[in-house]
């Protein structure tokens, strides 16, 4: 990561501009083992309080990392019940990454983000309908699957 | 733009200044080598 994905311009333009950037050693403490760290590179995304919401161990090239990082982000406002700033970073993912391996995730998430902020079933019908065209072979697409009935 | 991330040391200073900027934070476990 340290020596291919973060210098890449568009990374680091990212991660400067949307994130609070945070590095420190795989045994630092007390946060490896606050954050149980057993392998690098493992990136957690924390909210204002410290609270993990996303995390992944192991490489990520630069164009997988900035759509991983939005779908991390969108996790943030999501749990916390920030429906319209969650569904912004789930639609900047899917429109910028549509191919990256973060999108069948960020349609199931936008999904139930549509459900919980309109109470509306519709939105979790379409997530499975799109996830079986776009994506049939997703795990996302095998957990949305009871929404084909709705 | 396409500079180096100036990366925080400090977990305080990362929590302060995501509470100040209103951002999430990346922390990143990596191996120095």
């Amino acid at each position: 990561m340290d020596a291919v994905t973060y210098p890449d311009s568009k990374v680091s333009d990212f991660i400067e501009t949307k994130m609070i950037p945070l590095q420190v050693p795989y045994n630092h403490q007390p946060l490896s083992t606050d954050f149980n760290v057993q392998w690098t590179p493992t990136l957690v995304i924390l909210d204002a309080v410290g609270k993990e919401h996303h995390r992944t161990v192991g490489f990520l090239g630069p164009e997988e990392l900035i759509p991983s990082l939005l779908l991390g982000v969108a996790k943030v406002h999501f749990d916390l019940e920030q429906f319209d700033p969650a569904l912004a970073n789930l639609e900047a993912l899917l429109a910028g990454y549509p191919k990256s391996d973060a999108a069948p995730e960020a349609i199931f998430l936008r999904g139930v983000s549509r459900y919980k902020s309109t109470h509306e079933a519709k939105p979790l019908k379409e997530a499975y309908e799109l996830l079986q065209a776009q994506y049939p072979g997703s795990e996302w697409t095998k957990r949305a699957y009871p929404y084909r009935l709705l | 733009m396409g500079e180096k991330i100036s990366w925080e040391s400090e977990f305080a200073t990362a929590l302060n200044r995501a509470k100040a900027e209103g951002k999430e934070i990346l922390l990143s476990f990596h191996n120095p080598g």
